[in-house]
């Protein structure tokens, strides 16, 4: 199946399509989200409580004996929960550093996870296959009523979003502003970061636990490249995160042996890197065409300013010099000579130059205005 | 027990050791998450190394492998300068990216290659005996004890040569740089490190796990202590106290070893978390309700000290004055009563000499900004402790 076969193919086909909304929703839920944890420097925060949320599906497993998606989601999304107030605990009751917390917490949650796992699949229970989904993700598996369940959380997500927004964004930017109105900052706080473990344990059955955490962060940091505007930045996000979903999935069903949530991310990573090099105010591309442009005006100046003070010397500004005597001199070139001239403040004849009034009066106050920004 | 077992356990005890000592300098140069970043995203490398090597224990694919581990430093150093994103954001970025670069080449080449990425990312320890290093015929043990006991060889030695160095760079950046340290070579020095330690650790507990065991014992041995040679020591012994009861614990429950030393880790962890003498969580929190009743009671002798008035100081009138809960005002009462800060003479309440001193003091630290001194004034003047 190419690209093209999907495409027909994704309006029709039961599966197809419901992976593919499934993807796409998770995508925007999750860039949504994820544009909070970016912008409150918890981006490794959607890593630890991804993998925290291993023991949770195991034990929900383990208590229930079905593989019914949803407990199994609940549990994770308990165990999620633990370990994200366990990581605050940690790191506002001890000295060790926020780094440490989320490594401690992300890597003892998942061995704990996985040596439950490996306990389930020696129990003589027929039931167990199909748990290690959870660790890369299948979105091969999901089914309808999944779709729908990440629908409606999407959809709270957004009344939330929409409900608190004023909140959100005010304890985003400046907490201690926000107590000082008297807003509950823990309790937003709570509700934000709870939102978020929701976010990433509807994934886990998409993408897994291990990639999972770029899902969160992918569309947010390209979507912040491209504004400074929250609301911009929380819409593009789920833009793009919807994007990449479709995207990877398109791709992924197009090619043999191509797990969905890998490419997924792939994808996300292509608009990270569209987005690092094209994005016209902070991409690397326009920044480095900025710096040219800032060194060649510098550069102009430089020849301008050596121009006026040999033209300085003379009685007549207008008198004419060799080019000769620039050479050798850092601001000078060709190029800059060629400028000077088609703004008028320098005139060639022959093999000689000679500063315009126009030009004497520019360098004369080169120095003085700042803010002119005629070069 | 037999030999199989003695193996094993001595591949996870090196192994331990072998994380525990560039764990505890990421613990410390707040470098945690570095480590994970690294163990994932080995991936590629080890899966090219595998397609040129054919063989996992390879010196090859092991140096291929370390070095996409410093790639991926190099990478969030990179994406971080330009300042487009947070630190965090940059490794939570790169290190999904390889990942799944190197699951995406695992599943194209499914049918050529025996790797899975089950092995890469949970290892088994229990098969590792089993794969023999021959010399010249003669066995001389399991591949990969020989693999980890070169690579904690090397990393003590540099441990040994560089301790003053790492050291001070650890502390005090700045200093080690104008001393003539170069900071960039150490850096990069301690991450090469990580990264050979983590690859050459990944098929014995898996690469996600390396991280449990370079983290978890250096985060518990810094709750404990706050020397560097201890914490190295203690990081060292908890490591190796986990992976053999781990070893244990997963045979009696016939599940994952790895996964079952990271929850000895993790055991281990919860308990010096509850119950470290002055770091736990315990005791901070009990130190900061004593703190909360001294303040308290401070409070209450600057009000006694403000009155001179007998109403102001009538015992009935103190829970509605300073606006305390009955419990609470009953504790700050007996606090000073049982120090002898005040007297209660016919329900009116008022300071000892000794109390006017202590208050006196108090005051004059607050105003000169000196709270911090006012411990020290307890200890001089409290017979009885909040």
């Amino acid at each position: 199946m190419d690209i093209q076969e999907y495409f027909s193919l994704v309006f029709t086909d039961y599966t197809l399509r419901t992976i593919t909304l499934g993807t796409a929703i998770l995508g925007a839920v999750t860039g949504m989200l994820g544009s909070f944890a970016v912008l409150r420097k918890q981006s490794l925060l959607g890593d630890a409580i991804s993998h925290a949320a291993l023991p949770g599906i195991a034990i929900s497993f383990l208590i229930t004996g079905a593989k019914d998606s949803n407990t199994l989601l609940l549990g994770a999304l308990v165990s999620g929960l633990i370990g994200t107030f366990w990581i605050r605990g940690i790191i506002t009751k001890t000295h060790l550093k926020s780094d440490t917390a989320l490594g401690l917490i992300l890597s003892l949650f998942f061995g704990f996870g996985m040596l439950l796992l490996t306990f389930i699949q020696k129990q003589p229970n027929a039931n167990q296959a199909g748990l290690d989904k959870y660790l890369f993700g299948q979105a091969a598996t999901l089914v309808e009523s999944d779709v729908w369940m990440m629908a409606i959380v999407t959809g709270i997500c957004l009344f939330v979003l929409l409900l608190f927004w004023k909140e959100f964004k005010i304890l985003l930017f400046d907490k201690e502003y926000a107590k000082t109105l008297g807003f509950n900052t823990k309790a937003i706080d709570i509700l934000i970061t709870s939102f978020i473990v929701l976010a990433i344990v509807l994934g886990l059955q998409t993408v897994g636990v291990v990639l999972m955490s770029a899902m969160l962060l992918a569309p947010a940091a390209a979507a912040r490249q491209w504004t400074n505007s929250l609301a911009t930045m929380v819409f593009l996000a789920a833009i793009f995160g919807a994007f990449s979903g479709v995207f990877g999935t398109a791709i992924s069903a197009s090619q043999n042996n191509l797990s969905t949530g890998p490419v997924i991310v792939l994808v996300a990573a292509v608009f990270v890197l569209f987005s690092f090099i094209f994005s016209p105010s902070r991409g690397l591309l326009f920044k480095q065409i900025r710096f040219i442009k800032n060194r060649r005006d510098l550069e102009l100046h430089k020849t301008l300013a050596f121009m006026y003070h040999i033209a300085e010397s003379h009685d007549n500004i207008s008198h004419p010099h060799e080019i000769k005597i620039l050479n050798g001199f850092q601001g000078y070139t060709k190029g800059t000579l060629k400028k000077l001239v088609e703004k008028n403040y320098v005139t060639l004849k022959g093999s000689t130059w000679s500063l315009t009034h126009e030009g004497f009066k520019s360098a004369l106050n080169l120095y003085n205005q700042l803010t002119k920004n005629d070069e | 027990m037999s030999n199989a077992q003695l193996e094993i356990q001595l591949i996870a005890s090196l192994v331990a050791i072998a994380c525990a000592i560039p764990g505890t300098f990421l613990v410390l140069r707040k470098m945690a998450m570095i480590s994970d970043a690294i163990s994932h995203s080995i991936l590629p490398g080890i899966v090219v190394g595998f397609f040129i090597t054919q063989d996992l224990n390879s010196p090859l694919l092991i140096l291929l492998a370390a070095l996409t581990g410093v790639i991926t430093v190099v990478l969030v150093e990179y994406i971080q300068k330009t300042g487009l994103v947070k630190e965090d954001t940059a490794i939570g970025l790169v290190f999904p990216v390889l990942f799944s670069i190197g699951v995406i080449m695992i599943a194209k080449n499914a049918n050529d290659v025996h790797l899975d990425i089950d092995a890469v990312l949970l290892g088994e320890l229990a098969f590792a005996p089993f794969d023999r290093l021959l010399i010249s015929g003669i066995d001389v043990g399991p591949k990969s004890l020989w693999v980890i006991g070169v690579i904690l060889l090397i990393t003590i030695v540099l441990l040994l040569a560089f301790f003053k160095e790492l050291k001070l760079s650890t502390f005090d950046k700045g200093l080690a740089a104008s001393l003539g340290f170069s900071p960039v070579i150490l850096h990069y020095g301690l991450m090469t490190v990580s990264s050979i330690t983590t690859v050459g650790s990944f098929d014995a507990v898996g690469a996600i796990l390396v991280v449990a065991l370079m983290i978890a014992p250096a985060a518990t041995a810094y709750l404990l202590t706050t020397d560097l040679k201890k914490m190295l020591v203690l990081s060292i012994i908890f490591g190796v106290v986990s992976a053999i009861s781990g070893y244990w614990f997963a045979h009696w429950l016939d599940a994952s070893i790895s996964g079952s030393i990271t929850t000895m880790l993790g055991l281990l962890f919860l308990i010096v978390y509850l119950f470290a003498p002055s770091k736990g969580v315990i005791a901070v929190l009990y130190r900061e309700k004593q703190q909360r009743i001294e303040v308290s009671l401070l409070t209450f002798l600057l009000h006694l000290k403000n009155h001179d008035e007998d109403n102001e100081r009538h015992v009935n009138h103190l829970n509605e004055h300073i606006n305390w809960q009955k419990v609470r005002s009953k504790t700050v009462l007996d606090l000073a009563l049982r120090n002898n800060m005040i007297v209660i003479d016919n329900k009116i309440v008022s300071l000892t000499p000794k109390g006017d001193m202590f208050t006196t003091q108090a005051i004059d630290y607050i105003i000169t900004n000196e709270d911090t001194q006012i411990e020290d004034m307890k200890n001089d003047f409290f017979l009885f402790r909040g």
